[in-house]
Order: C-alpha cells, then structure tokens, then sequence
C-alpha cells in the first residue's frame, strides 16, 4: 500500500471499509462507524502523528491476523509456523496462549479506540513461543512478539499472563504511534503505556471495573517458590514481590522516590511505577471500566501528535490533561480526576 | 581474577549479577581485548530485552542481549554454571542473588 494512504485516509475509515460485510469484525467496524460519525478531531491528528512509521508489505487493512511460531528452545526467530489466524488450538499451551492475547489486544484497540492493529494500518501480529533454553523474558524485537518458557525455578512461560502478552504487544503501539525513547523518563513512559494497556487488555477481557481489578502485570509468571504476586503493581507500585533471590520490587509510586540509575536503561522498568500509579489514581477516582475513562484519555494522549519522542514525565501529564479537556471538557469530573492523580504523584499538571 | 556479570532489563527489570574466576592470563588475553573491541551500542526498536554488562578489572562492557556473540555467551555461561552450588540443599546460594533495579554491585562471596 502507498504510503500516502497512511496519512490521507484516517486508519478508522480504512477499518469501517474494510470491516463491512464481514461478521467477524462486526464490533469492530460498529467502532470505527462511531468514530467516523464523531469525526473526532484527535483521532484525525493521529494519521499525521503516524506518518513517520514507515510500512512494509501488503497486509490488509482492519483484518486481525495472527501467526504463532514456534522456535523449539533455540534462539532463532519466527521458527516454525504452529497456529495461523482461523486455525483451531493447536493444544500447544504458550502457542494458545499468545493466539488468544494477542487477540484481546487487537479487540481493546480496535472496539474500543477504532485502531486498526498496533500500526493503525492492520499490520499482521506475530509471535514466537518457546524461545531459548530456560529463557526468562519475553519481548518485543521491532517487529514480534517473542515469549520463553522461564527456567522452572524463578519464572514459568511467559505467556501464563495476559498482561505479558499484551504488555509487549503494546510496545508495537508505542512504536508506531510515539516512539518514546527507551531511555529515561521518555522510557519509563513507554514501559508505563505497556503496563496501562496491558492491564486494561485483561480487565476489558474480564468485566473488571477499576474498584475490583487486581492492576497487576505479570500475575502468574512466577513460580510458587518465589515470594511474590507478580512483577508490578499499579496499584501499589513496589509491592508485588519480595524475595530472597530478586529482592524487593523496586519500583517508586511517586517523584519523591524517583530512582536514578544507570541500568535498564535509566531504570524504564523502575520509574514506570510513577505514570503507572497515576494511571491507577484517574481510573479509580472516574471508577467503572478504566479502559472507556481514563483509558480513552490516555489513548486520545499518545495519538494527540504533542507526546514527542523524548516526552517527559510533565509533558506527558500535561498531554493527558488536555486530552481530557478536549474530550470531556475543562472542569469535567474526568479532567479534574487526571490532574489530581498527576499532583498525588508528584508531577503537578 | 574475578569477572562480573550483571543482566539488567528483560520485561521484569530485574537484574541478575554472577561472577566467574579466571586466570590474570586469560583475563589479559582472552576477555580484555575483546571487551576493548566493543564499540557503544546503537538504540533500536527492540523492547524489555537483556543488557549485559561485564566487568573486567576496570574495563566494563555494555553488550545488548542482541549482540552477544559466542565468546560472550561462553563466559556467560561458565558464570551462570559457577552459581549452582556443588550441594543442591544449600539455599543461600543455590541461585545467585540479583540486585533488582538498582546499580549495586553483590558479591555472592560464594568461594570458600
Ligand atoms: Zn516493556
């Protein structure tokens, strides 16, 4: 497809034209339907933020299509094809697993913000499974999602978590929309979009107002001999395990507590604890399905063209508190949630 | 001659840091150059993937999990191999302690 159309026609309308007549995508193209009536003048931005991403091949626009590889413990990617879109379980249960999240991921973008795929332009989302001996992580290497299967002692698979899945499925949102800098503040606010969206995957998938959502990522993930619930919290950043052999969660809820660090980055997996928690604070202030509230807000946020590749943590507020303004209106319950849950956090709005 | 490894990143951000012992010679000849041939790496589109960074006498090297080539990972593997204790009911030390998050350097102080 040329290029041009990526800018020219808005991703929700390639969606609604691609959607019609096809009963899979019929929440889908109901979505995109809504959005186009609103005509929503920061979904339009969000073709221009989007303009830089350059594509590649042909896939085809508003179709949700899944491969999932299978690398047989060695370190090499995709490895084999195992479960293709439409196809049934293969009974392989990582390969399950990652088919069935990275379908939640596809349906919180596409029902709930119109997105087609993570590149808005219906990009086909790939994954391997059983990557490496014992390889504890899964990431996301520019253009798949890869998961190992833990070494049986600290981690189990990768995949045993929604929020995995859709934690790294998000950072190819994050790659085609603001590319945040993975290094710094501007890293620790990808590493958080990851999280944000990661969770909201699971608590739309579930039912989960914000009252009752566990706000975990990475629940699942551990073995019982470690002493810990997941990798992080939300809600209570720094609390999700304490162990002898991985410490204590390390991660600070607000600016006071900010860590600087040279490793991982500058700490992206550390500071992340900061914009995750204030994600938590709007969401259960608004209350209610946190991915309509304060979700859409931070969506409408990253796709507003103001959150640049080195954002901070005070641009990003402010970004988002504008987004809230602009979609709720200034002094509404939504737009005042977002800038006291930025103040409680230490970055005032 | 001592060399530490510490991983850092990964989804979870934790890091993990092992040693091994090596002779002076082979420290001299074998890991000093190859770790002074390493040039800075370049930021790419990858995401919660490993960094590595080994510590060589005062020599200190970043290498992205990417990048690591064999002679690294044999390294990498004799220290990750040195952490598992000759007796597997030695708790203390049957996994090497990692420093999550943060920059401090642990000793497993493992050699009798
Ligand atoms: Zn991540």
């Amino acid at each position: 497809m040329p290029r041009i159309h990526c800018s020219i026609v808005p991703p929700y309308l390639l969606d609604r034209i691609a959607g019609l007549g096809d009963p899979q995508l019929a929440l889908a193209s109901r979505a995109a339907r809504h959005a186009l009536v609103e005509l929503d003048p920061v979904l339009q931005n969000r073709a221009e933020a989007l303009s830089a991403p350059v594509r590649r091949g042909g896939a085809v626009v508003g179709t949700l299509h899944r491969r999932i590889h299978d690398a047989g413990t060695r370190e090499e990617l995709p490895g084999t094809l195992l479960r293709e879109e439409g196809a049934t379980a293969t009974g392989d249960l990582a390969a399950d697993e990652a088919y069935e999240g990275l379908g939640a991921t596809y349906a919180l973008l596409s029902e709930e913000y119109g997105r087609s795929s993570v590149d808005g332009m219906g990009k086909a989302l790939h994954a391997t499974v059983h990557y490496g001996m014992n390889y504890d992580n899964a990431f996301w290497d520019g253009e798949q999602m890869v998961f190992g299967d833990g070494d049986g002692e600290i981690f189990t698979r990768f995949t045993a978590s929604l929020t995995v899945i859709s934690h790294e499925l998000t950072h190819g949102f994050t790659q085609y929309s603001t590319n945040l800098e993975y290094q710094g503040q501007s890293g620790a606010l990808n590493e958080s979009l990851s999280d944000v969206f990661g969770v909201l995957v699971e608590q739309r998938l579930l039912g989960e107002p914000a009252e009752t959502a566990s706000w975990l990522v990475g629940k699942g993930i551990f073995t019982d001999q470690v002493e810990g619930e997941a990798l992080r919290s939300l809600k209570a950043p720094g609390t999700a395990f304490d162990d002898d052999v991985l410490g204590k969660d390390p991660q600070p809820a607000t600016m006071a507590d900010y860590v600087e660090t040279s490793s991982d980055n500058g700490g992206v997996h550390i500071n992340s604890g900061i914009p995750n928690h204030a994600f938590y604070l709007a969401a259960t202030a608004l209350g209610g399905p946190a991915w309509e509230g304060a979700g859409r807000i931070w969506y409408d946020a990253v796709v507003s063209g103001s959150v640049l590749t080195d954002c901070d943590f005070r641009t990003f507020a402010g970004t988002t508190h504008d987004a809230a303004v602009q979609r709720f209106g200034a002094g509404s319950r939504e737009a005042g949630a977002v800038a006291g849950a930025w103040t409680r956090v230490g970055v005032p709005v | 001659m001592r060399i530490e490894i510490a991983r850092s990143g990964g989804v979870g951000g934790l890091t993990r840091t092992w040693t091994v012992d090596v002779s002076s010679a082979e420290a001299e000849q074998r890991w000093l150059p190859l770790a002074e041939a390493e040039v800075p790496p370049v930021p790419g589109d990858e995401r919660d993937r490993f960094t590595y960074r080994i510590t060589i006498g005062y020599t200190e090297v970043h290498l992205p999990e990417s990048r690591l080539e064999e002679p690294w990972r044999e390294l990498i593997d004799r220290a990750r191999a040195a952490a598992v204790p000759a007796t597997p009911e030695d708790p203390p030390s049957s996994v090497e302690p990692g420093t999550a998050g943060t920059d401090a350097v642990r000793d497993p102080g493992a050699q009798a």
